[in-house]
């Protein structure tokens, strides 16, 4: 059973980074990262070895920022303008793990509007798996795992924050 | 009414009709996706007896399948019965393939083998098997079909310059041999399919809808591509029949641009490699790189890419890529091509997205133009750049500076052949 007070904290920490990825906040959201963030999208269920797969988004801590840089150059032509988008996050389970970190799941529904082309309301359910650690009093990201409901049906263009 | 495509599609331009007109659409999923021949699969898809995998055709659904004798069969996933879909799955091992309406079975030679309560039948069972492609051409694991079985022959299709193309992709494993079981990744795009040929094996763009791939990390599409008038080595080329590259190999400024590392990051690949073809010859595909090129009418070879181009209808399409694996390469090599990939290609990748947005723009912006305009000045699409300068050699191979428009015309000069029915014979 973890205590209120923690459950409290990651949520804060969860609803924090949906908002700071909703509203394309990209350095707040970075800094939400630990320098060995891993950021994965596999094109099926969350299993097996990312580095043998082939995947939507297996991004390091390096890339991640190359990710960020290039929304940032104000030429990412297939965020201009920046998706208007809504995410809800729900079903949120917590456990502590033996290393102090801690891993979280939820449940995830965006709403993205296909600002720069179409103008469609895109829909993006699936699950989120979180890795947080404790640096200096305060929690931060090493994983964020996405598995898609979609994930077997290919995808519009994903260039936001998941 | 009959379309006339010689009036929309013309040497410097064609009609953004051809774009979104529901009965164009329907033309050519008849005359190119059956009447003529498309890329289906790679063997390594199937490596196993039983092994399958479906895949869409233009508008029909077919399954790739290994048979216990080792051949690859395409049949149609469609029960000869009732016309139920056989396989809902993306892939799979059967012994059989069993209609869940009535329970009819069929081989994998797609022959029908058993039906419930026979007695009811007089038919032959030769006569109730699955439709099934008329011809079928494996290159190097590249399983081509011909749906209608009417289409000429594959080397007729490919040409000299197909064969040579899917070579120096294949020569570059250390086997000889690529390997694409990793699975293909589907991108949904609000287009028409053809505008993926187009932006596939257009080098007038890429300085631009790129540009924040540029400047926020080092490509080397920045010394072959992005200079355009500055960069006078690579080449558009138009090889006929569809089939075109863009030649970025005289450009290169190092060695493995192209994987964007150094020789010491790939020592045991380049050993592998010379193994096999010696030292001067792994020395120049170092620098080479495999090639970018497009097949007509569905394959991108994209350097350790490649990409089917599926069309769904006129306004909707799916561009699907797989991560080449070079079939004797150490794993560290392999992983390397998985990640490249994943930062190339794709709905999360930083090039094609940017790309996909162009052609959902392009879609846009063509959608209200109507077949009845081409007789105006209305609704074209111009595509004469470097018409004056390009040039053709003795083979009828076209060429011209990579920026040049001569890829994008060399694939309507095919398009137009395969929809005014110059194709046939």
């Amino acid at each position: 059973m973890i205590s209120a007070e923690l459950r409290a904290e990651v949520e804060d920490f969860l609803y924090r980074e949906a908002r700071f990825a909703d509203e394309f906040s990209l350095e707040e959201w970075e800094a939400l990262l630990t320098d060995d963030f891993h950021y994965w999208v596999p094109a099926g269920r969350l299993e097996g070895d990312p580095s043998k797969q082939l995947a939507y988004l297996n991004d390091n801590r390096a890339r991640v920022a190359t990710r960020i840089r290039q929304l940032q150059t104000g030429k990412r032509l297939s965020q201009l303008p920046n998706s208007p988008m809504r995410r809800v996050i729900s079903n949120i389970e917590i456990e502590p793990r033996n290393d102090e970190g801690i891993s979280v799941v939820a449940n995830f529904v965006i709403y993205e509007l296909a600002a720069q082309s179409s103008g469609e309301l895109r829909v993006w359910p699936g699950q989120a798996q979180y890795r947080l650690e404790r640096i200096a009093g305060n929690l931060r990201m090493s994983a964020k795992w996405i598995e898609l409901v979609t994930a077997h049906a290919g995808q519009r263009n994903l260039t936001f924050l998941i | 009414m009959k379309v006339d495509y010689r009036e929309l599609v013309h040497t410097d331009r064609v009609h953004g009709s051809l774009l979104h007109d529901p009965e164009i659409f329907a033309d050519e999923m008849e005359r190119i996706f059956v009447q003529g021949w498309v890329f289906v699969g790679h063997e390594s898809e199937v490596k196993n007896g039983g092994d399958w995998v479906k895949r869409q055709l233009g508008n029909e659904s077919v399954l790739m399948v290994r048979a216990e004798s080792g051949e690859v069969n395409v049949l149609a996933n469609r029960c000869s019965h009732r016309g139920t879909a056989l396989c809902w799955e993306h892939k799979g091992n059967a012994a059989f393939f069993q209609c869940t309406y009535h329970n009819w079975r069929f081989g994998l030679d797609g022959d029908l083998r058993a039906v419930p309560f026979p007695d009811g039948y007089s038919k032959p069972k030769e006569d109730l098997g699955l439709d099934r492609a008329g011809q079928i051409a494996v290159y190097r694991g590249f399983v081509f079909a011909n749906l209608d079985g009417l289409a000429g022959t594959i080397d007729e299709h490919l040409g000299p310059a197909g064969y040579e193309l899917i070579d120096r992709l294949c020569e570059m494993s250390p086997s000889g041999k690529i390997d694409l079981s990793k699975g293909w990744i589907g991108h949904r795009v609000q287009s028409n399919w053809k505008l993926w040929p187009e932006s596939d094996s257009d080098g007038y763009h890429v300085g631009f809808v790129h540009a924040s791939m540029s400047a926020s990390t080092d490509t080397y599409y920045d010394d072959v591509a992005v200079g355009g008038d500055a960069v006078k080595s690579s080449r558009a080329v138009d090889y006929g029949r569809g089939h075109l590259e863009l030649d970025w190999r005289p450009s290169y400024k190092k060695e493995l641009s192209w994987l964007g590392i150094t020789r010491d990051r790939v020592k045991e690949y380049y050993s592998a490699l010379a193994q096999r073809v010696g030292n001067d010859l792994a020395d120049q595909m170092l620098w080479d790189g495999p090639p970018h090129a497009f097949l007509f009418p569905n394959l991108f070879l994209g350097e350790t890419v490649i990409a089917i181009v599926e069309p769904v209808s006129p306004g909707e399409m799916i561009h699907h890529h797989t991560s080449v694996q070079f079939d004797g390469a150490d794993d560290a090599f392999n992983e390397r091509l998985l990640r490249q990939t994943e930062a190339a290609v794709g709905p999360a990748s930083f090039i094609t997205t940017d790309d996909a947005i162009t052609a959902e723009r392009i879609q846009a912006g063509v959608s209200g133009t109507d077949r009845s305009w081409s007789s105006t000045s209305r609704g074209w699409i111009d595509l004469s750049r470097g018409l004056h300068r390009e040039e053709i050699n003795d083979d009828g191979v076209r060429s011209s500076d990579a920026s040049d428009e001569t890829t994008n015309r060399g694939f309507w000069y095919r398009y137009l052949d395969a929809m005014s029915g110059k194709d046939r014979h």
